[in-house]
């Protein structure tokens, strides 16, 4: 379990969770980025940028 | 067999091709951040083979070409992303393959892009040469926004938006083509329909299965390889003339295609990966 970094709520990581991974919180909606897994932290995702696609 | 992993954010697609790699055995995973990585024209990572997964072009297409010059083999190469990041690569990768694409257009100024826009007629489609998720498209309907979009880019715009891509409008009915290229197999596509004139999934169009006929197989295999080949992703639109092709991504996202085309797309794209690179 994690805290929100935007709204404190609690955060579920799943078993396999990775660093880099993009999830929501489920509170606030919030895209979150996992940061570090022991411990856990979490951050808000990056903004979207020019470059970035398919 | 070590697998380098090129990536940034780990999105769902990301998420099951770890999970594929995983599952073939025998395969080491090596995460290669491109927020962390630092080249220095010398070393190289451990690594047999990459696969790239990163979300940036920019960053794809260097640290690519940089473990390339290290001597490592990617999937796809550096020279894939740089064409494929580049609509006007693009169109000339096509066009040299003799691959059918929408007419169109690329101008340097203002004035010759609005006359080149006149000269195509209305509406055309206006598009960053480098760009995806179909972003900053404008579909310019008459010669007053034509002259305003041109104006806009020009001056709130970096200096390569001022490089225009105007592309012949196709009207496509409400949906185009994504099909799904893997080595030399086209394995998959999908209709994405939308009552917007941009049918991208980022956008909202809904993905439904497409049969892959052979008119469809081949013609995704020529744009595949005009590009340069390996694992892409060809967006098409179905013309009066026949298919013809829009766009080819390289580093494809397909969440939306595997419980719709029931083809097991990650783990294609890992056995590819892995005998590819024996």
């Amino acid at each position: 379990m994690a805290e929100c970094p935007v709204c404190g709520g609690d955060v579920e990581l799943t078993a396999d969770a990775v660093v880099g991974e993009l999830m929501e919180c489920p509170d606030c909606g919030s895209e979150l980025e996992v940061l570090g897994l022991e411990p856990v932290a979490l951050g808000e995702a990056p903004e979207t940028e020019e470059d970035w696609g398919e | 067999m070590k697998v380098g992993f090129l990536h940034s954010l780990i999105r769902k697609e990301e998420k099951l091709l770890l999970d594929a790699f995983r599952a073939k055995g025998d395969v080491e995973l090596v995460m290669l951040d491109d927020r962390k990585l630092i080249f220095d024209l010398q070393s190289r990572p451990d690594v047999d083979v990459v696969i790239e997964r990163c979300i940036n072009h920019s960053r794809a297409m260097h640290g690519l070409r940089l473990l390339e010059s290290a001597g490592i083999r990617c999937i796809n190469t550096s020279e894939v992303a740089r064409i494929c990041g580049d609509k006007i690569l693009t169109s000339l990768a096509l066009k040299e393959a003799g691959v059918p694409q929408p007419e169109l257009r690329i101008a340097f100024t203002e004035e010759s892009a609005l006359n080149a826009i006149d000269a195509l007629g209305y509406p055309a489609v206006l598009k960053p040469a480098v760009g995806s998720w179909g972003r900053l498209l404008s579909k310019v309907n008459d010669r007053e926004a034509a002259e305003s979009i041109l104006e806009h880019k020009a001056i709130l715009g970096s200096y390569h938006h001022s490089i225009f891509y105007i592309q012949k409008y196709v009207e496509k009915k409400g949906r185009d083509i994504r099909s799904f290229v893997v080595g030399d197999e086209c394995i998959a596509a999908i209709y994405r329909t939308s009552e917007h004139w941009i049918t991208n999934t980022a956008q909202g169009a809904v993905a439904t299965g497409c049969p892959v006929d052979d008119k469809l197989g081949e013609i995704s295999l020529r744009a595949a390889n005009a590009v340069g080949g390996g694992v892409v992703a060809v967006d098409l639109f179905e013309t009066p003339e026949g298919l013809q092709v829009n766009e080819v991504n390289y580093t494809m996202e397909f969440r939306n295609s595997i419980d719709t085309t029931g083809v097991d797309i990650p783990a294609k794209i890992v056995d590819y990966v892995v005998e590819s690179s024996k």
